[in-house]
C-alpha cells in the first residue's frame, strides 16, 4: 500500500493517493459520477430552534483504467504442420468507464519447445461464440475495431496459430495475447488529465491498464490398436466350427501417445456365412442394446450385418477397452 | 472544554466574510442562521518534506476512484452573538461512499450513527435484523447517518468541526 503511494507521488507530483487497500469490486461507482454531500446542522439559540445546511460538496469520481486477459482454453493438442489452431481468451475491462483496448499477439515466448507461426490475421473476435475459428468470426484490425468495453464487460477473442511441421511428440509452443488500455497504461496512480469518462481524468488502475495471458499448443501424437480374437462353442460341447456352433469374439482397443483420439468408434462385420446374436455386445462386461440408442453400442442388419461401438474420446490414460460379441455358424 | 479547540476571532462579522469566501470555492453558499456550517472534501496525499522523509497532508479532493478515500470535514462558526445550545451536526455517509470504521471525529462532541436515520445508537449498540429475525452488530459500511452532539454550547465567535473518512464503493 505505502510502496504504491510513494510509486504514484514519485511519477505523478500532482496525484493522489487513490488506491485503496479493500478494492475488492470490479469496476466500482462509474466514472462521472457526482458524489455529493450536504451537512446539517440543528442547535438553539436563546431557546428557540434552527436549522442551518452546510454548502453542497461535489465530487466526480475520475475514470480507472484496467483489464484483465484470461486464458479460456486448455492447453491445445496439435498435429506438426497443422494450421489455423486457435487459442480462445477473454479479455475483460475491470475499471468503472467504458474503454477501448488495443490487442496484441506475440508466439516468440522463452520457456517452451517451439514458436508458433502466427497467422494472418493471427486475431479474431469470436463473433458467433463457437470458441473456434469459423467464417462468422471477424478478424481484429488495430486501431479499426478496436473492442470498447464497458466496465465489467469482456470480448472473446482468438488467437490463430499454425504449427510448424518436423516436431515431436510432447512439444509445447506458447502464444500469447496481450490487452492495453486506448487511454493509456503505466504504473498505478498515472494520470490522464482531462482524458477519462464525461472529461473527468483518467487514472491507471492497479493492473497498469494492461494485462496478459499465455495458452499453449502440445504436439500430441496418438495410435489406436485393435487385437482380436475368438472363442469356438460347438453344440457338443467342443471347440469345432461346425454348423450350430457359437463364435465369441473379443476385441481390445488401446490408444498410446499424448493426444486424443477424439469421437473414436469401432466397427466390426458380421463374417459371411454367420448370424449375429441378438443381445450379446458388451462393452467392458457391460450389456450393450442392439439398438442404436445413448448406449453407444448398436446392432445393424443392413446395408450389410455390423456392430458398432462409440468409444468417446479415447486417450492413454482411458486404458483398454473390452469389446465382445457373438455370432452363430448358419 | 471547548477552549482547547476553539478559534477565537476577532469578530463575528469578519468570520462570516472568510467562511463565505471560501464556501463559494465548494459550491453553492450556506443558508444563513447563527451557525455557519462549511463541508469540505479532501484526500490525503504523501509527500516528501524538506528533510526527506514521507508525510501526509490534506488536499483538495481534486479526483476520486472506485476505492479511494474522502476526508470530509464540516466546520460550524458560530456567527451569532449569542451562545448556541444542542448543537447537533447531520450527515449523511454520501451516496456511493462506505464510512470507514471509527474515522469519526469531533472534539468536545458524542458521535452516534444510524442506518435507517431513525435510530442513532454509538457503533457496539448499532444492530441489523437479519432474515431470521436475529440481530447481529452493524457493519460500518452499513452506516448511512453521522450525528456529532456537542456537550458544550457552541459561545459566539467560536469555531468546531467535525470529520469523517469514507471510501468510494
Amino acid at each position: 500500500m505505502n510502496q504504491m503511494r510513494n510509486l504514484a507521488l514519485a511519477l505523478v507530483i500532482a496525484s493522489v493517493a487513490l488506491f485503496g487497500a479493500g478494492r475488492a469490486m470490479a469496476a466500482g461507482v462509474p466514472a462521472g459520477t457526482a458524489i455529493e454531500n450536504t451537512a446539517v446542522v440543528n442547535y438553539t439559540v436563546g431557546g428557540s430552534a434552527q436549522a442551518t445546511s452546510s454548502n453542497t460538496v461535489s465530487v466526480t469520481v475520475a475514470e480507472i483504467l484496467d483489464v484483465v486477459v484470461t486464458l479460456q482454453s486448455p492447453t491445445v493438442s496439435v498435429a506438426p504442420g497443422d494450421a489455423q489452431q486457435e487459442l480462445v481468451y477473454r479479455v475483460t475491462n475491470t475499471g468503472n468507464g467504458p474503454e477501448a483496448f488495443l490487442l496484441t499477439m506475440t508466439s516468440t515466448l522463452t520457456g517452451d519447445d517451439f514458436d508458433p507461426v502466427p497467422s494472418v490475421p493471427a486475431i479474431y473476435f469470436d463473433t458467433d461464440n463457437s470458441g473456434d475459428l469459423s467464417a462468422a468470426d471477424t478478424a481484429y484490425v488495430p486501431g479499426s475495431n478496436d473492442p470498447l468495453l464497458q466496465p465489467d464487460a469482456f470480448v472473446t477473442l482468438l488467437v490463430v496459430n499454425d504449427i510448424p511441421a518436423s516436431l515431436v511428440s510432447g512439444n509445447r509452443g506458447r502464444s500469447q495475447l496481450t490487452s492495453a488500455a486506448r487511454t493509456g497504461t503505466g504504473p498505478p496512480g498515472t494520470v490522464f488529465a482531462g482524458q477519462g469518462e464525461a472529461s473527468t481524468d483518467a487514472v491507471v488502475g492497479t493492473t497498469g491498464a494492461d494485462g496478459d495471458a499465455t495458452g499453449e499448443y502440445l504436439i500430441s501424437d496418438v495410435s489406436v490398436t485393435a487385437v482380436k480374437s475368438q472363442t469356438v462353442t460347438d453344440p457338443f460341447g467342443a471347440n469345432r466350427p461346425l454348423p450350430g456352433a457359437q463364435i465369441t469374439y473379443q476385441i481390445v482397443v488401446a490408444a498410446a501417445g499424448t493426444g486424443t483420439a477424439a469421437a473414436a468408434a469401432f466397427v466390426d462385420a458380421i463374417p459371411a456365412n454367420t448370424t449375429f446374436v441378438a443381445g450379446s455386445l458388451q462393452l467392458n462386461g457391460a450389456p450393450l442394446t442392439d439398438a442404436a440408442d445413448a448406449d453407444g453400442g448398436a446392432y445393424a442388419a443392413a446395408p450389410t450385418p455390423q456392430v458398432t461401438v462409440q468409444l468417446g474420446d479415447l486417450t492413454q490414460a482411458s486404458g483398454p477397452q473390452t469389446i465382445r460379441f457373438a455370432v452363430t455358424i448358419n | 472544554m471547548n477552549k482547547g479547540i476553539s478559534i477565537i476571532t476577532a469578530g463575528a462579522l469578519v468570520l462570516a466574510f472568510a467562511v463565505a469566501g471560501q464556501a463559494a470555492s465548494q459550491g453553492a453558499a450556506p443558508s444563513a442562521g447563527c451557525i455557519m456550517l462549511k463541508t469540505v472534501a479532501e484526500v490525503e496525499q504523501s509527500y516528501t518534506t524538506d528533510s526527506g522523509e514521507t508525510a501526509k497532508r490534506l488536499v483538495p479532493a481534486a479526483k476520486v476512484v472506485p476505492g479511494g478515500e474522502v476526508v470530509w470535514t464540516v466546520t460550524a462558526s458560530n456567527v451569532c452573538d449569542k451562545p448556541a445550545d444542542n448543537v447537533a451536526i447531520n450527515n449523511p455517509v454520501p451516496e456511493h461512499m462506505s464510512y470507514v470504521p471509527q474515522s469519526a471525529m469531533g472534539p468536545g462532541t458524542e458521535i452516534a450513527f444510524s442506518i435507517d436515520g431513525r435510530k442513532f445508537a454509538a457503533p457496539e449498540a448499532l444492530t441489523v435484523r437479519m432474515d431470521d429475525g436475529a440481530e447481529r452488530a452493524a457493519r460500518a459500511d452499513e452506516y448511512s447517518y453521522i450525528r456529532w452532539t456537542f456537550t458544550n454550547a457552541l459561545q459566539p465567535g467560536s469555531v468546531a468541526f467535525a470529520r469523517f473518512r469514507a471510501v468510494v464503493k
